[in-house]
């Protein structure tokens, strides 16, 4: 008896675990997928009637803007996101004294809530009293800035307060790999007498390739996630113009009672990430082989 | 050497600094904009400006913030929240610690038939949107009997923190010299001997690492926290939220800023102390995938 | 005390066989060396022997006792590995004791022990230090220590010199032979450095692709090998392998632009092998310069042979030149190595020559 438990000691510690995630994880997935597929509204009813949710789902008009939203928050947020951290870290990595102080600044904002970030980026983007009447005492008379309440421009205080967010994050995925190019190579190039700008263009960029990739991936999944941001944010609005999928889904689960297409834009969501990062750990595997 | 390359050199040097600190006051500027709002009076806010240093620093708005600010229907500050946080946050850091460990352990150095497919599905757990988990989540705390509950809120950030915490101490264990578990099998060690004389003592670097991580990401969390808990037991992520968009008689912002500093002191006084090794956690998990 | 059955052993990784059909008897207090080149095998019949690995089939047994289905703690065996494997957190002392604290001895017992050991192996100054601490000579013999400390039946070694610098490597040997002649416990030792195999050997099983080509002395296995495979593998420089047409039980060569008639000494297996080729096998010792000294019978030969390249290496010269188009190696004293070049007066001893099929590379007898 003893010895069965000593042999097979590995699979037990993991059983629970295994267990939770199973049920807590699949388990919980299928009964998602499964109740998108019936017309529950207040509590679960099992009456199954195809896609009609998600018929339902795209056709709403709020969900419409979400997704929109969430393709310009996207796109956005990553392009600048990527841009940005690789400047600072090529600038970082040039051999800068106070190296370590910056860079634990330009990491901080990591270690703060969504809604902590959103409740600041809300008061400095205040329509009256933000940066808007900072430039006017500045001295910039005129100038407006009311993105806050603008159903266009709304999204784009999400956009900018994710980026001063994560930045910094994407910044220290890429130091750490340009700290990782072998030195020899660098050497190599510039006896070969490369320019520092082209050092970097032809070499060093491309092997920061799977730096990219990694950085796309967790990016991506932060956007696609976010909820928190926009709560304290804008809180969706004005309206619901600056709503994201995440913030669809909570509605209309907890707030309208309608669970079915609640749980369909959870699965959309849930298709979203695997989309990405399906393709990202084929190839992974791939190159492993 | 002439002269033109030498102030080119200069020049360049110079500009990479000045963006370098150009970007680090950008970083800091919110914080800077969040401390001097909490400090000043109702008055000033409305007259001055975001960057207006305070005139007559009170701490006015920190004391109401803590006490006696309203969150919803009550007002008793956001101090009862910031306990609720702290009950929740031990226990689950702790706790999925501890299971990551062992998982890891488990993972790492006593591989079986399949253990490498159950840390890939457990390894998705780290990926998925929370959103296909929330209702299902709902009903099973329900059925426990710990809706709206601290409890319940512990255990659900246990069970969605195990994929984090296993990928750590998993990856952490590899780097191990499995050669360590063969002599010591051959001195007479078990599986539970071998992790508390050998590996334990090793650990301690992940250790940190991973109670950083999970402090963070708990304390931080926003969604799991306005799902699951109810008004005595809220987070205070939740708690801030509510005082934020709370305005009974006008609005006040600075008590808003100190709310917001309130809820994000325990994140950054962790990441001021330790945040090299969260900076590792952050890295570790994304360039290793 | 300590002797080993390896019976009809089997080891599969899946749907690779590793390990084919090993059968091996080693004596109680035995030195044997299992060698071979890279994924011949030898690391994981070793693993099996210690318990490390499960069987896929076949037994083993220590003592007459069947311990296939053993842990290793159970087997009472010990191991030294490659990389050593101390308890990096644990000082010397602990990392020897461990085992025994492992099986529960009492600490008064184990101190006992730990003083032997430790004296033993001259390591009593380092007893405080963590393994970080300490050279890798040192560390080599806390290893041993941790091994010896456990008084097993049976000592494993697993490439325990690799990691060691070349002076080092030469020290730890003859600390280990000395080792095995003092306490006598059955030792099986797993290495590709050949001169290891025959400096520390009582006997030695050629391993490749998972089966076992040879076992037997240093001197069988220099001497007598049963296959091209094993003539090959020990032997530095190693041996000369030319193919030779047979003429009336002579092998015909050419050197130096000239056809040569070698006298071999048995005829009659060339005679009975009905082979019209043969591999001639001769070791570059038996091609020398011409030795006035030694008493010339039919089998000490003198050739032309031209020399391309010269290896100097202190005590003799290795002079390549080539015989039938195929490279071949000679042992020159220096001197004669000096001035050596084309046309250079080859001396040839084919009394220890051995030949082989050229097909099978199976030794014809």
């Amino acid at each position: 008896m003893l010895n069965f438990l000593e042999k097979n000691l590995p699979k037990i510690v993991l059983a629970p675990t295994t267990i939770a995630m199973i049920v807590c994880m699949y388990g919980f997935i299928v009964w998602t997928g499964l109740l998108s597929l019936t017309k529950s509204r207040m509590m679960p009813q099992w009456d199954f009637v195809g896609l009609d949710q998600y018929v339902r789902l795209f056709k709403n008009p709020r969900w419409d803007v979400a997704v929109d939203n969430l393709f310009i928050f996207l796109i956005l947020f990553i392009v600048i996101a990527l841009v940005l951290g690789l400047l600072l870290a090529i600038f970082l990595d040039q051999k800068i004294r106070v190296e370590g102080a910056i860079r634990t600044i330009y990491l901080y904002p990591m270690a703060i809530s969504f809604i902590v970030t959103g409740t600041a980026w809300k008061w400095i983007l205040n329509p009256g009293l933000g940066i808007e009447k900072l430039m006017n005492d500045w001295g910039f008379v005129g100038f407006e800035f009311r993105w806050l309440v603008e159903q266009d421009m709304a999204i784009y205080c999400i956009v900018i307060a994710a980026i001063w967010q994560s930045s910094g994050f994407v910044m220290a995925l890429f130091l750490a790999g340009l700290r990782g190019v072998d030195d020899n190579l660098t050497k190599a190039a510039k006896m070969d007498g490369a320019s520092t700008v082209r050092l970097y263009w032809h070499i060093i960029l491309p092997l920061m390739r799977p730096v990219f990739f990694s950085a796309i991936v967790i990016l991506t999944h932060i956007a696609i996630k976010s909820f928190d941001l926009v709560q304290a944010l804008t809180g969706g609005g004005p309206g619901y113009a600056s709503d994201l999928p995440a913030n669809f889904m909570y509605t209309y689960t907890f707030n309208r009672s309608q669970i079915g297409i609640g749980a369909a834009s959870a699965m959309i969501m849930l298709f979203g990430v695997l989309a990405v990062l399906i393709p990202y750990l084929y190839s992974e595997l791939r190159e492993k082989d | 050497m002439n002269k033109f390359n030498l102030l080119n050199i200069n020049f360049g040097r110079a500009a990479i600094y000045f963006i370098l600190f150009l970007f680090a006051f950008i970083y800091l500027a919110p914080l800077y904009v969040m401390f001097t709002t909490s400090l000043k009076d109702i008055e000033e806010i409305r007259s001055g400006n975001l960057m207006a240093l305070p005139i007559d620093p009170t701490l006015y708005a920190w004391k109401k913030a803590w006490a006696s600010a309203c969150t919803g229907s009550e007002c008793k500050g956001l101090a009862p929240y910031f306990w609720n946080s702290v009950r929740i946050v031990f226990p689950a850091v702790i706790i999925s610690t501890i299971l990551g460990a062992f998982n890891g352990y488990a993972l790492a150095k006593w591989k079986f038939k399949g253990s490498e497919f159950l840390f890939g599905a457990l390894l998705f757990g780290c990926f998925i949107p929370f959103q296909v988990i929330l209702l299902p989540m709902a009903k099973l705390l329900g059925a426990l009997g710990l809706a709206n509950t601290v409890t319940g809120l512990v255990l659900v950030h246990v069970i969605y923190g195990i994929a984090f915490t296993t990928l750590f101490f998993r990856n952490y264990y590899v780097g191990i010299p499995t050669e360590l578990v063969k002599a010591a099998k051959l001195d007479g060690a078990s599986f539970l001997k071998i992790f508390r004389h050998i590996f334990i003592p090793l650990s301690t670097p992940i250790f940190v690492v991973t109670i950083i991580w999970q402090f963070t990401q708990i304390w931080n969390d926003f969604l799991f926290g306005v799902v699951y808990s109810g008004s005595g037991t809220q987070p205070i992520t939740v708690a801030l939220n509510n005082l934020v968009n709370t305005s009974v008689g006008g609005k006040e912002y600075n008590v808003d800023m100190a709310a917001a500093i309130i809820a994000a002191l325990p994140t950054l006084i962790v990441y001021i102390i330790a945040g090299k090794y969260f900076v590792r956690g952050l890295t570790a998990g994304a360039v290793k995938g | 005390m300590g002797s080993i059955s390896l019976n009809g052993i089997n080891k599969s990784f899946g749907s690779t066989e590793v390990l084919k059909d090993i059968n091996l008897d080693i004596k109680d207090g035995e030195f044997l060396i299992l060698i071979g080149p890279s994924g011949c095998g030898k690391s994981t019949l070793m693993n099996l022997i210690a318990g490390l690995e499960d069987l896929t089939g076949g037994e083993i047994i220590i003592d007459d006792k069947d311990v296939s289905e053993e842990s290793p703690k159970d087997r009472d065996i010990a191991m030294v590995f490659q990389s050593y494997a101390l308890y990096p957190t644990m000082n010397v002392a602990r990392n020897i004791c461990f085992g025994l604290e492992m099986s529960k001895m009492p600490k008064n017992e184990q101190e006992v022990i730990l003083k032997k050991v430790s004296s033993l192996l001259q390591i009593d100054h380092l007893l405080d230090r963590k393994p970080g601490q300490l050279s890798g000579g040192q560390r080599q013999r806390v290893a041993m220590g941790r091994a010896l400390a456990r008084s097993p039946k049976v000592f494993l070694f697993d490439e325990p010199l690799s990691n060691l610098d070349a002076k080092l490597r030469v020290e730890m040997r003859t600390e280990i032979k000395k080792l095995h002649q003092r306490i006598g416990t059955t030792i099986v030792y797993v290495t590709h450095d050949q001169i290891e195999a025959m400096t520390l050997a009582d006997r030695i099983a050629v391993l490749k692709d998972g089966e076992l080509q040879q076992v037997g002395t240093p001197y069988e296995i220099y001497n007598d090998p049963v296959s091209h495979f094993v003539a090959d593998f020990m032997g530095s420089p190693g041996m000369n392998f030319i193919e030779c047409i047979v003429k009336d039980e002579k092998l015909i060569i050419e050197s130096g632009g000239e056809k040569y008639e070698l006298e071999m000494p048995c005829k009659d297996v060339i005679k009975n092998s009905k082979l019209d080729v043969v591999l001639l096998g001769i070791r570059p010792e038996m091609l020398t310069e011409i030795q006035p000294s030694v008493e010339k019978n039919s089998y000490i030969h003198q050739i032309k042979f031209d020399v391309d390249v010269l290896e100097p290496m202190g005590a003799d010269t290795v002079a390549i030149g080539q015989w039938n188009e195929s490279e071949v190696m000679a042992r020159l004293s220096p001197e004669s190595g000096n001035a050596a070049g084309k046309g250079f007066d080859l001396q040839v001893d084919t009394s220890k020559a051995i030949l082989f099929d050229p097909n099978s590379g199976l030794r014809i007898r």
